[in-house]
């Protein structure tokens, strides 16, 4: 199973995110939109924070929380590269998230995402202990 | 991707009907304004499904609009225009704008010429790339308290400006004097402050830039003249916007949205489309929330005015006055405004939706400043780094058909990994000195991304406007040297 993949768009960039678990695949989309974002394998652990977020289901829950970290991404200029999920209910997910302040001198970034959208947002079982989840980034 | 195949029925040769019993649920047909070839383009991936959805929006007016730009987007395609009537409980939709809220181009006229500019072109775009911050996670060399951020979100420009930025005469050739009505900081949340707040006064990556130009054709000479154009003319294009501020304003209202669309019994075929009426509070909110950020949008530009200025100054040893660096004028291309219109008949108030459209307003319009009011409003098209921009004008055919909107930019044919597999192991800028623009860019990746090939010919997007006359060509410039973040 491959964590995530990269889906053409003309304009922006969409990812389908795959997981054993719902708590692996929203840590999987996570991953996935920071590895567009940077080079995450020089990101070390110097921050650490919880996230919680809510939504209305899970799709909405998905767009909230890779938007939430895309505020963090922003306010508190760190390249986030661990994502480890404590709770997550249909509306209610809770994290704890690492990564390291952004140096440019150590870490490449590759480009802004603006924000994750909810054009064609999807969280599927694809079969039974597979999950699937698909969402378009403006870039 | 498969392309799409819906029903696109031909009008004439530059506008084509997507009919309103494509889909159920369509209050309005679509147009889509473009050339047959273009529409061969355009059938390739799902922006006709886009027009067809946006025409589901409750209170939506005349048609589902594409302009000849048009490209696959989110929700709402990019080239969209979507007008709601107000007194229909019309909705307000923060996908109908966009993450970049007030997105938008700024012209700088000079009176200098190419060859005077030419022998220190080098120098000038280092001194330009030093003084105004671009790129990834660049910060504002200015600090602006809470107050002084509340200030921005409510006079815009026109704060800056208070402040030494600009000339007073700057918020004359602005759109809404660059300061529109209706802002309120209190629906602006904490965290679009604390996104934005570092980021006021930069220019941004992506596909925002900063470009010297030469006006090398005139097409109206009489307008031209009017705007202040002339041919070997160098001027400087500004396009940015709004920043993480008016990314963080949309995320949050969509949010908001996508809950009271069942409190309002809304239903659309796209959650990126959701909406609320703009009378309910929610609809309220945005709308202040988003004035909020276009404002800030236009003191960004504003404040990169002024160090355009500023460096002229250093690198040509003589005031910016003395240079003739008046502002042209300055368009938003994502947002969302109250108009009065002529719909089917009758003059009413509408929100109009522009997402990745321009205003086009007609000569006489009193929202056109003074100045071009005989000959009406000046559009900016800024196209690819590698081809130029065009100068447009707006026409009465634009004010009955498109409520007095035009195309926006050349709009991207290839996507982003595409651009990356055509470009790999290519140096960019050196291809594009040969083609005598230099070009200064804080990241190559960039570069590739936005490489010439990935977007459509803006020379063929404005022929189409020119010809279904929603707009008229004034001037063709093109780049000499770029800024790219």
């Amino acid at each position: 199973m491959k964590a995530f993949e990269i889906l053409d768009h003309t304009a922006d960039i969409g990812l389908v995110a795959w997981g054993r678990s719902l708590e692996e695949l929203f840590a999987n989309a996570a991953l996935g939109m920071f590895s567009l974002i940077g080079a995450l394998e020089k990101v070390d652990r110097g921050f650490a924070t919880t996230v919680s977020v809510e939504g209305s289901d899970y799709e909405d829950l998905l767009v909230t929380w890779l938007n939430e970290l895309l505020y963090l991404f922003e306010a508190e200029e760190v390249l986030l590269s661990h994502f480890d999920i404590l709770e997550l209910g249909q509306y209610y997910l809770k994290a704890k998230v690492s990564g390291e302040p952004i140096d440019f001198a150590k870490h490449e970034i590759f480009r802004v995402v603006k924000a994750c959208t909810y054009y064609e947002v999807k969280v599927e079982e694809v079969e039974p202990g597979l999950f699937r989840a698909q969402v378009y980034f403006d870039i | 991707m498969p392309e799409w195949s819906g029903p696109l029925q031909k009008i004439d040769d530059w506008r084509f009907r997507i009919p309103k019993d494509y889909k159920p649920g369509m209050r309005v047909e679509g147009i889509i304004y473009a050339s047959e070839k273009m529409i061969r383009a355009i059938r390739k991936d799902q922006a006709p499904e886009q027009v067809a959805n946006v025409a589901f929006l409750p209170g939506i007016v005349g048609k589902s609009l594409a302009m000849p730009d048009i490209h696959w987007g989110y929700g709402f395609p990019i080239g969209g225009v979507a007008a709601t009537a107000l007194d229909a409980d019309g909705v307000i939709s923060p996908g109908g704008v966009g993450f970049d809220i007030n997105c938008g181009v700024r012209v700088i006229k000079t009176n200098l010429t190419k060859d005077e500019v030419l022998p220190r072109l080098e120098k000038l775009l280092s001194v330009l790339f030093q003084n105004i911050p671009s790129g990834v996670g660049s910060e504002g060399k200015l600090s602006f308290s809470p107050a002084e951020l509340c200030k921005v979100m409510t006079q815009g420009a026109q704060y800056v400006i208070s402040r030494g930025f600009g000339w007073p005469e700057d918020k004359d050739h602005i759109e809404e004097g660059g300061a529109m009505e209706g802002a309120d900081p209190d629906a602006v949340s904490d965290k679009a402050i604390e996104r934005g707040k570092d980021q006021l006064g930069t220019l941004g990556s992506g596909n925002h830039f900063l470009e010297i130009e030469v006006v090398e054709r005139i097409f109206r000479p009489d307008v031209a003249e009017v705007f202040g154009l002339f041919e070997g003319q160098v001027i400087i294009m500004v396009h940015t916007g709004s920043r993480g501020f008016g990314h963080q304003i949309c995320t949050d209202y969509l949010q908001k949205m996508q809950n009271a669309m069942n409190r309002y019994g809304i239903k659309v075929p796209d959650r990126q489309l959701a909406c609320a009426p703009l009378s309910s509070p929610e609809g309220r909110g945005y709308f202040a929330a988003m004035v909020s950020a276009a404002n800030f949008a236009w003191a960004n530009r504003q404040l990169i005015t002024h160090w355009v200025r500023e460096s002229f100054e250093e690198v040509f040893g003589k005031s910016a006055r003395s240079l003739g660096m008046e502002v042209l004028y300055d368009v938003a291309h994502n947002i969302a405004k109250i108009e009065e219109h002529e719909v089917d008949g009758k003059r009413i108030k509408v929100c109009v939706h522009r997402k990745g459209a321009t205003r086009a307003f007609a000569a006489g319009h009193p929202a056109v400043p003074e100045r071009f009011r005989s000959v009406g409003q000046p559009v900016l098209i800024p196209g690819d780094m590698g081809t130029g921009s065009y100068i447009l004008v707006g026409t009465e055919l634009a004010m009955q058909e498109t409520f007095g909107s035009t195309c926006h930019g050349a709009g991207r044919v290839m996507s982003r990994s595409e651009a990356d597999r055509t470009s790999r192991g290519r140096d960019i800028a050196a291809e594009l000195e040969r083609k005598g623009i230099l070009v200064m860019a804080e990241s190559k990746a960039t570069l590739r991304e936005e490489i010439p090939e990935a977007y459509k010919d803006v020379g063929e997007v404005v022929e189409v406007v020119e010809r279904a006359g929603i707009s008229k060509k004034v001037a063709y410039a093109r780049p000499l040297g770029v800024i790219k973040g």
